[in-house]
């Protein structure tokens, strides 16, 4: 602290006479334009005299940086410095930052002010891609990670990776520079007259402070509101002025304490008849979507799965891992079980459920806080559902409650059915484990590589590992599921959220830094599509802060799913389908992603065809990610 | 005549007759030769079926390798799909998928035996035995 106080006394004697300089080159400048507005004015037609036309020269001037004005002097206590003080308090270890002039006050201090850490500033190629590593980050880490961008430009790069956290509802901390009052043509588009309902429609709130004492408190409310479920993203505008302005008396600010409110739990009276039902259930089936955040849930939810010997359904791609894959009440129970109550837990649609059950009398239940949502413009939260018991709550907070009532009501021969239901499950399971393990079986030595393939040679490098998944599993189906035993929270992180492409890469980043600080070996495997968006520039972040990762691409050179859906339609209005592939192959010529990521620093291999071929590469790979790296493997594989 | 008896004949009336229609349906198909080496460019591009079912046939969604399917039940069944998952082609001429049958019937499939297999062996070890913990 010392130090830096002597540097920048040192630094101001020298700075004003730059200043000084600098100023008096811009008045000798500013004279050579002045008499060119006058001319103008002059040769512009007499009807419309209130208008001035600009000169060319002027036009050009408007270009030219704006140069101190002669009165420009040395800021102490910027208004920047008080704000990286209150983000201190709110314990982000990471600020994703694509640098730009609407932030560069805070952009400083965070550097010199604050050290560089706490937040640390992670440099990233494109706002979106920051976007993206903040979303992967937070679900990896359990907290949020801050992101800073520029006025509208940089905002509306980075929009589809908020939309994206929305979705999935985690928390991003977004602040964007806003110069309020532009000094140029160049940042008069980065300006806005309302900056935040650029993004507003996926945003769970947004603010621009007008004085810094707004700025503390509108801080602790945009992260208090984020981390509070549903959470979701939140955004701070920040004007450009407000960040350079000295503080006219420090000691006048204060920081606000964080006051974190509890997450809400079901109501007791409620909880006691979900209870009730699964207590007298025959069949019962849990159903989750994003439900087990943290180990302690992750606990919970296998401990109320084996106290009611119930399987538990963690649907799709889209769901968090939930449960262990390995389980013997893992899946829905087989083929002939038919539920008669079903528990959803974070699950925003239970329209399938209700429709399941209804026929032969069963009921549902639901425990699940979108139900606290306030509403918004994108379509993403569901139908809405006849449920028995409806609970606006959330899940993982209320567990404890609820797996604590379903012991006290299980008496007599409620309980007694239980290891019965249990055994039929696992008998169920094991047909189903087997026929699975039977199908990966086909086009084992197929080149291009099949999937189940891949994903077998990567568990048998990895199974002593401490390893997590940090891509969505949207481009591999079930494989990864079924192969590799996700026996921890914290194996899976989840997809994309809003089913947009060009989430995987940088999410993929921010996941693996977050499991950076456990020791844990984080492995992506993103599909060629997703890569292609803004993952290549994803790389040189992982590269340049040393963040292992093991990225495999999945490379099926296209992007398949919707060749199959032109055909569909070409099908409907019997045009043939010899054209369907145009627009959506990615061939001619084939990219060569092993070289793009050597480009960015990374080890990289590939393309690998030969499925003997690949577990030679994965073990070169590995040990480098093992010692720190980021490495890339280009896996030419089957489209599915 | 009982009311089963009744019920009986007019059945088995019905059934013939959807047995003899089809039975024509496959003799005219049946005329179609399919030609392996015209398929494979078929099942490859023209018709991209690579993109669900694999390009060896059998690593996709649905595998085609074994192909249960006569070439005529899959002549009808490629055409006229109900699926929601697997668009119907009702342009592909019974030539073209007689071609792609035959293409598909040249495949062998590559699913060695999981004894042979060590790592998907030790795979369902784990999982019998993660199962039972």
């Amino acid at each position: 602290m010392t130090k830096r106080v002597d540097s920048t006394s040192t630094g101001t004697v020298d700075r004003r006479k730059f200043l000084k300089g600098a100023a008096a080159g811009a008045a000798a400048g500013a004279g050579a334009i002045v008499s060119d507005p006058g001319s103008a004015q002059q040769s512009a037609p007499s009807s419309r005299p209130a208008v001035t036309r600009p000169t060319e020269a002027a036009g050009r001037a408007d270009f030219v940086p704006p140069e101190p004005s002669v009165d420009a002097r040395f800021i102490r206590h910027p208004g920047s410095d008080y704000m990286v003080d209150v983000l201190k308090t709110l314990d982000f270890d990471y600020v994703a930052v694509n640098p730009g002039s609407a932030f560069e006050g805070l952009h400083e201090s965070i550097i010199n002010h604050g050290g560089n850490r706490k937040p640390e500033i992670l440099t990233v190629l494109h706002e979106e891609a920051g976007a993206a590593i903040a979303h992967g980050y937070a679900k990896a880490a359990g907290k949020p990670m801050m992101t800073l961008m520029h006025g509208t430009v940089g905002l509306l790069h980075a929009s589809m990776g908020l939309f994206q956290a929305w979705c999935d509802r985690v928390p991003v901390f977004a602040i964007v520079g806003h110069p309020r009052n532009p000094t140029s043509v160049v940042n008069r588009p980065h300006s806005a007259q309302d900056m935040g309902s650029i993004v507003r429609d996926f945003m769970k709130m947004d603010d621009e402070p007008t004085n810094l004492d707004v700025f503390a408190n509108i801080a602790m409310r945009a992260y208090t509101i984020g981390r509070t479920p549903p959470m979701g993203p939140t955004l701070l505008v920040v004007d450009s002025e407000l960040q350079e302005e000295p503080i006219p008396d420090p000691s006048k600010l204060t920081i606000p304490k964080l006051s974190m409110p509890s997450i809400p739990q079901g109501d007791s009276a409620a909880v006691r008849e979900a209870a009730r039902l699964l207590v007298a259930a025959e069949r019962p089936l849990i159903r989750t979507g994003k439900l087990a955040r943290t180990s302690a849930g992750w606990d919970r939810i296998i401990e109320l799965a084996e106290l009611l010997q119930a399987p538990v359904d963690v649907g799709g791609y889209a769901s968090w891992q939930d449960f262990p894959s390995w389980h013997a009440l893992y899946g829905s129970g087989g083929p002939d079980y038919r539920p008669d109550v079903i528990l959803g837990l974070e699950l925003n649609d239970m329209t399938a459920s209700v429709r399941g059950v209804r026929a032969t009398g069963g009921k549902t239940i639901s425990i699940c806080s979108e139900y606290l949502s306030q509403g918004h413009n994108i379509h993403d939260f569901g139908n809405y559902s006849e449920v028995d018991v409806p609970i606006a709550a959330d899940g993982e907070a209320t567990l404890p409650s609820l797996i604590e009532e379903i012991r006290k009501q299980s008496t007599g021969n409620a309980a007694r059915l239980r290891p019965a239901r249990g055994e039929r499950i696992a008998a169920a399971h094991k047909t189903i484990r087997e026929n699975e393990i039977d199908a990966a079986r086909y086009g084992w030595n197929s080149s291009p590589i099949s999937v189940p393939r891949m994903v077998a040679e990567l568990g048998r490098q990895i199974q002593n590992d401490d390893w997590a998944i940090v891509s969505g599993h949207q481009f591999t189906g079930q494989w990864q599921r079924r192969l590799l035993n996700h026996d921890k929270f914290y194996r899976y992180n989840g997809d994309c959220g809003g089913f947009g492409i060009g989430y995987d890469t940088p999410a993929s980043v921010g996941g693996a830094l977050a499991h950076r600080e456990h020791g844990r070996l984080p492995i992506a495997i993103v599909g060629d599509g997703d890569f292609n968006f803004v993952g290549a520039g994803a790389l040189w972040t992982a590269a340049h802060h040393k963040i292992p990762l093991l990225l495999i691409v999945h490379n099926n050179r296209a992007y398949h799913a919707e060749v199959m859906l032109v055909q569909r339609t070409a099908a409907r209005r019997g045009r043939g389908n010899d054209m369907v592939d145009i627009g959506n192959v990615i061939r001619d010529p084939a990219p060569d992603y092993a070289k793009i990521a050597q480009g960015y620093g990374l080890y990289a291999e590939g393309p690998i065809q030969d499925p003997a071929a690949l577990a030679p590469a994965l073990e070169r790979a590995l040990a480098r990610v093992r010692a720190g790296e980021p490495a890339l493997l280009d896996v030419i594989s089957q489209p599915r | 005549m009982n009311r089963a008896l009744r019920v009986s004949i007019a059945c088995a009336t019905v059934a013939a007759g959807a047995a003899l229609t089809l039975s024509l349906a496959a003799q005219q198909q049946g005329q179609v030769v399919g030609d392996a080496a015209r398929g494979k460019p078929l099942f490859a591009d023209t018709f991209n079926c690579y993109a669900c079912h694999g390009f060896d046939a059998q690593s996709g969604e649905r595998r085609l390798v074994p192909m249960n399917y006569t070439q005529e039940g899959f002549i009808t069944f490629v055409q006229n799909s109900p699926l929601p998952n697997m668009p119907p082609f009702p342009d592909a001429s019974p030539q073209q998928l007689a071609d792609i049958y035959a293409y598909i019937r040249t495949i062998t499939a590559d699913a060695p035996a999981l004894g042979d297999l060590p790592l998907l062996e030790d795979i369902l070890e784990r999982k019998t035995r993660a199962a039972a913990e």
